[in-house]
């Protein structure tokens, strides 16, 4: 071993040209990632900051004005549907966020007890998550059917519903935006629970313990030790629903296409109508843009985090 | 006696050395209160599912009667919504579709993603931590911020409506979290047995081959599979570049092509979500835990 570590240090002092070599080496294995984020994900992005700014249409790239300044964002903040799109999708992400975090917590610590079967009870809870999500919305799509809804038969069965014709839950705005929400939920909530699992279980065990020999009750054990040590992870969880929700396009798409009327249309639905089924690709442009600032500040906040750690 | 029994079967097991305590009334309403949890998640999460597998088998004339009872069979159970699917439709090319694009995307984020975890975890290189968060975070740029611009970018390569579109475009999302998952797997190979291959007169490449890619197959055969699983999963892509039928995934042919106009193929679409869908579940959770320690991989240490 002592040999090695001096072969190594020889080799470093001596030439130069094994660190030179090693580099080039680096950035040879890097470059074929890079190429592909920067060809894929940055100049795209940079295209879109530049569509934004003219009236380019998917006929006419170059728009028939070209550059016409922040006209587009101008013209968007007068539009009632955008209007409406951008407070949707702040209800939509923050209210979905909120209620995943709760019941991801509650399953988290019912996954952390022991009992029979966890394995397979894990798999089932994960099954909203693990499928994918454009497949088992015609599931919810089902469900929500107007005539044959089995969550109205379920509902009067029950007498939870007690509305004759049950609930038009596609067809009326609040229905609609609550059938949305609960949709991502039930999509989403498994994941925050397996991350904040994770979290759980990387709390080694004798840190309790010692709290326990030392007199701390279960309410000081959550508050002191369990909550701080979780904090960090919880809030990544919450980070990454925020930023799916609030950039989600399928489940609104599929489900309601942003109706009825602009009832849960969102940013990323209304940029679809805007940019591609209707092909004005500079106003478009501008509705995806609107994602950016609020991406940027969790980007922000995420590496903040980062830095904390490490320090 | 046999309440007593089952009662204290429900309480959690303890080892040996407790087990001649009583259990207390408080561990067992607890004990009750977690089973109650975990069947109220378990129906919620898979009540989707279960009622898509029993309408997937369900005659039209048992489906639409009300007054028939909608959890099960009242009329004969029916294959004919996976022959209609099989026969009618294009589905099984959407299956293939849906498979090729996803090994595609397998390959390319292999060939990217693991070279760039090796060289950001182990080269020294100047710049490798900045670096390897901004890779990360552009996991963080949405499809939905993406797609118009992607949309010229492969109209200029000439791949609307082709499946090779997909394969081009996949691999935005899938490299820069499976190049975070490599670092990871790489940072956990202790660094002297590669610098033992090295005295041993190996050269970088040589050790990299011979002793650092052996022991992260375990690494690269998840990133594989997240890769696989991320990729058959997608939608929104699918809908903006690919209109023929031919070329859909199955994520997007099912949604397309069993509505026509009002008329929803319910059967139909339920036996085509399970079929697609029930192996990429399975998939999936193969490789949860390496995904799960991916993500938090940022947060705990």
């Amino acid at each position: 071993m002592a040999i090695a570590i001096g072969a190594r240090k020889r080799s470093h002092v001596s030439s130069r040209g094994v660190v030179f070599r090693s580099r080039v080496l680096g950035y040879l294995l890097l470059a074929p990632a890079m190429i592909y984020i920067i060809g894929l994900v940055a100049v795209p992005f940079f295209l879109a900051l530049k569509f934004s700014l003219t009236d380019a249409t998917v006929s006419n790239l170059n728009g028939v004005r070209g550059f016409i300044g922040l006209e587009n964002f101008t013209g968007l903040l007068k539009d009632q549907t955008f209007r409406a799109a951008l407070r949707n999708t702040i209800i939509y992400s923050l209210v979905t966020a909120v209620v995943n975090s709760i019941l991801g917590t509650t399953l988290a610590f019912i996954l952390l007890a022991k009992f029979r079967g966890k394995k397979i009870v894990r798999y089932l809870v994960l099954l909203p998550w693990t499928i994918p999500i454009a497949l088992t919305i015609q599931a919810w799509k089902w469900m929500f059917h107007p005539q044959y809804s089995v969550l109205n038969w379920l509902g009067k069965h029950t007498h939870i519903i007690t509305a004759q014709y049950g609930i038009q839950w596609l067809g009326q705005p609040k229905s609609a935006m609550a059938s949305i929400i609960m949709v991502n939920v039930w999509r989403n909530f498994p994941f925050s629970a397996v991350i904040l699992l994770a979290g759980l279980t990387s709390i080694p065990q004798d840190i309790i313990d010692a709290a326990k020999i030392d007199g701390a009750n279960w309410f000081t054990r959550y508050r002191k030790i369990i909550v701080p040590m979780i904090a960090p992870i919880l809030f990544i969880g919450l980070l990454f629903n925020l930023v799916f929700n609030f950039t989600d396009l399928t489940i609104v798409f599929l489900l309601t296409q942003g109706g009825p009327g602009n009832a849960t249309e969102v940013l990323a639905t209304y940029a679809f109508k805007v940019g591609i089924a209707s092909g004005q690709l500079g106003r478009g442009a501008a509705v995806t843009l609107f994602l950016f600032p609020i991406l940027f500040l969790f980007s922000i906040v995420f590496l903040r985090q980062l830095r904390k750690r490490e320090i | 006696m046999a309440v007593n029994e089952a009662i204290a079967s429900l309480a959690p097991k303890q080892d040996t050395a407790q087990r001649v305590a009583p259990v207390s009334a408080g561990a067992v309403i607890r004990r009750i209160l977690l089973l109650l949890g975990i069947l109220v998640f378990v129906v919620v999460a898979i009540f989707p599912v279960y009622y898509m597998i029993i309408t997937t088998f369900k005659a039209n004339d048992d489906l639409y009667n009300l007054t028939h009872f909608p959890l099960w069979f009242t009329d004969k159970a029916t294959f004919g919504h996976v022959q209609y699917l099989f026969q009618k439709t294009e589905f099984r090319r959407w299956l293939i579709n849906s498979y090729l694009i996803a090994l595609g995307t397998v390959v390319i984020t292999v060939l990217t993603a693991v070279p760039a975890g090796y060289a950001l975890a182990r080269l020294n290189l100047p710049g490798a931590g900045p670096l390897s968060i901004g890779i990360f975070l552009t996991y963080l740029v949405p499809p939905s911020l993406l797609f118009i611009p992607l949309s010229q970018v492969v109209s200029r390569l000439h791949l609307i409506d082709n499946i090779w579109a997909l394969v081009v475009i996949y691999p935005t999302f899938t490299i820069p979290f499976c190049t975070w998952l490599m670092m990871g797997f790489f940072k956990t190979i202790p660094f002297d047995i590669e610098e033992a291959a090295l005295i041993d007169g190996c050269n970088r490449i040589q050790a990299i081959r011979r002793v650092v890619l052996p022991l992260s197959r375990a690494g690269i055969f998840s990133i594989m599979m997240f890769a696989f699983t991320l990729a058959l999963q997608e939608f929104i892509y699918a809908l903006v570049f690919i209109h023929g039928k031919e070329s859909k995934p199955v994520t997007l042919g099912v949604v397309t092509d069993l509505i026509r106009g009002d008329v929803f193929y319910w059967g139909e679409l339920m036996a085509g979500g399970i079929i697609a869908g029930l192996p990429v579940a399975i998939l999936y959770n193969f490789f949860l835990d390496d995904f799960i320690a991916g993500i938090t991989a940022g947060s705990v240490k």
